[in-house]
């Protein structure tokens, strides 16, 4: 698993694209931008998958459920999908953006969304091999 | 022979000293060519608080002992492209006044696209006639995009036109730094001027893109 993140607007999907030459390589693209849901089953995946907007899907759960519950259930998502990369020349890839360094927000739902994503972030950054940040463009190797 | 870009990328949070480096390095850059430090004012005294920012800069600049000749150009950097010489070492602070002032110069206009790409293709255009013209031009922004965006139409199309200005910028730059607590951490660009500031140990940051795309291309 390979966790890139960064603040938005900052060229991460265009560094997978990039980085993984994906113009010429069959993938799976899902997207929370474009209106995808959490893939809650790993189904019909190709070998390599990536999942875009990881801080629009926790939102969504952020707005029905508990805070541990979000994080529990992202917790099985990743265990699951990291099972399921564990056959040969599986891959998947994680984007999300940074929300983590602006002013607290006034709203209790979106501290609370963004607090969670913080820890979702954790999670991920924890189960996966290799992480990255975007700052326009430039990767920055961070595990 | 092609010549080297010229450009420098400075970003940094408030009051991260990004201004401070920046005019440092400038200095640094003009001491070594011989060339006239130049400085593009973006701001405009709109209110008090803007207006003593305004004040406290140009105090810091005087004081400093080195001869900025500054240039207020609130708008329209375009109309600067053909005012530097070559050993110049020219400092814009910052891309987001600029890229505000642009922004709203006319009441509704920022929600078309058309009105969107305009302003970014008149920018890019002037950064790279500039950076041409002179020996260095140093860009200063803001770091304002690692927080979440929200609904506002508005927030929204301003963030991502920054966004994609500062990819640009930074794909074209020869160096770029992302300044924290004072300290320029160096993002692109190898062991360049005496007086630049890496202070990263260990960390490789650059890597080069596989395209090699400049900022030339998304205005055509």
């Amino acid at each position: 698993m390979h966790f890139i993140t960064g603040g938005a607007f900052n060229g991460k999907s265009k560094w997978v694209k990039e980085h993984y030459r994906l113009n010429a390589a069959p993938h799976l693209w899902l997207s929370a931008y474009h209106g995808h849901s959490i893939p809650e089953n790993t189904e019909n995946w190709l070998d390599f998958v990536v999942l875009e907007g990881i801080e629009k899907w926790v939102q969504e759960w952020s707005g029905q459920l508990a805070i541990h519950e979000v994080r529990e259930k992202w917790r099985m998502l990743l265990r699951s999908w990291t099972q399921w990369e564990r056959a040969e020349n599986r891959e998947l890839i994680l984007i999300g953006s940074d929300l983590s360094k602006g002013i607290v927000p006034m709203l209790a739902e979106e501290r609370k969304w963004r607090d969670v994503t913080g820890w979702v972030y954790q999670d991920i950054a924890e189960m996966a091999e290799k992480v990255d940040i975007i700052w326009y463009g430039i990767s920055q190797k961070i595990k | 022979m092609a010549k080297q870009s010229s450009l420098i990328f400075i970003s940094g949070g408030v009051r991260s000293g990004k201004s401070r480096f920046a005019e440092r390095l400038a200095a640094s850059i003009a001491n070594q060519t011989a060339g006239n430090l130049h400085y593009i004012a973006a701001g405009q005294s709109s209110d008090p608080e803007m207006e003593r920012r305004i004040v406290r800069h140009q105090k810091d600049r005087s004081k400093s002992g080195l001869n900025w000749k500054t240039w207020e150009q609130p708008r329209g950097l375009k109309r600067l492209s053909s005012v530097f010489t070559s050993n110049d070492v020219v400092l814009l602070d910052c891309l987001t006044t600029l890229l505000n002032n642009e922004f709203f110069s006319s009441e509704d206009l920022w929600k078309e696209s058309f009105f969107q790409e305009q302003i970014m293709c008149s920018i890019i255009e002037g950064v790279e006639q500039i950076a041409k013209s002179c020996r260095a031009l140093i860009i200063v922004s803001n770091e304002v995009l690692n927080e979440r965006i929200g609904n506002n139409e508005l927030v929204f199309i301003y963030g991502r036109m920054l966004g994609r200005l500062h990819q640009h910028i930074v794909t074209s730059a020869k160096e770029a730094y992302l300044v924290e607590a004072g300290i320029p951490v160096r993002m692109k660009g190898v062991d360049g001027h005496e007086g630049s500031h890496d202070s990263r140990n260990g960390i490789g940051c650059w890597e080069k893109p596989d395209s090699d795309s400049d900022l030339q291309g998304f205005c055509q």
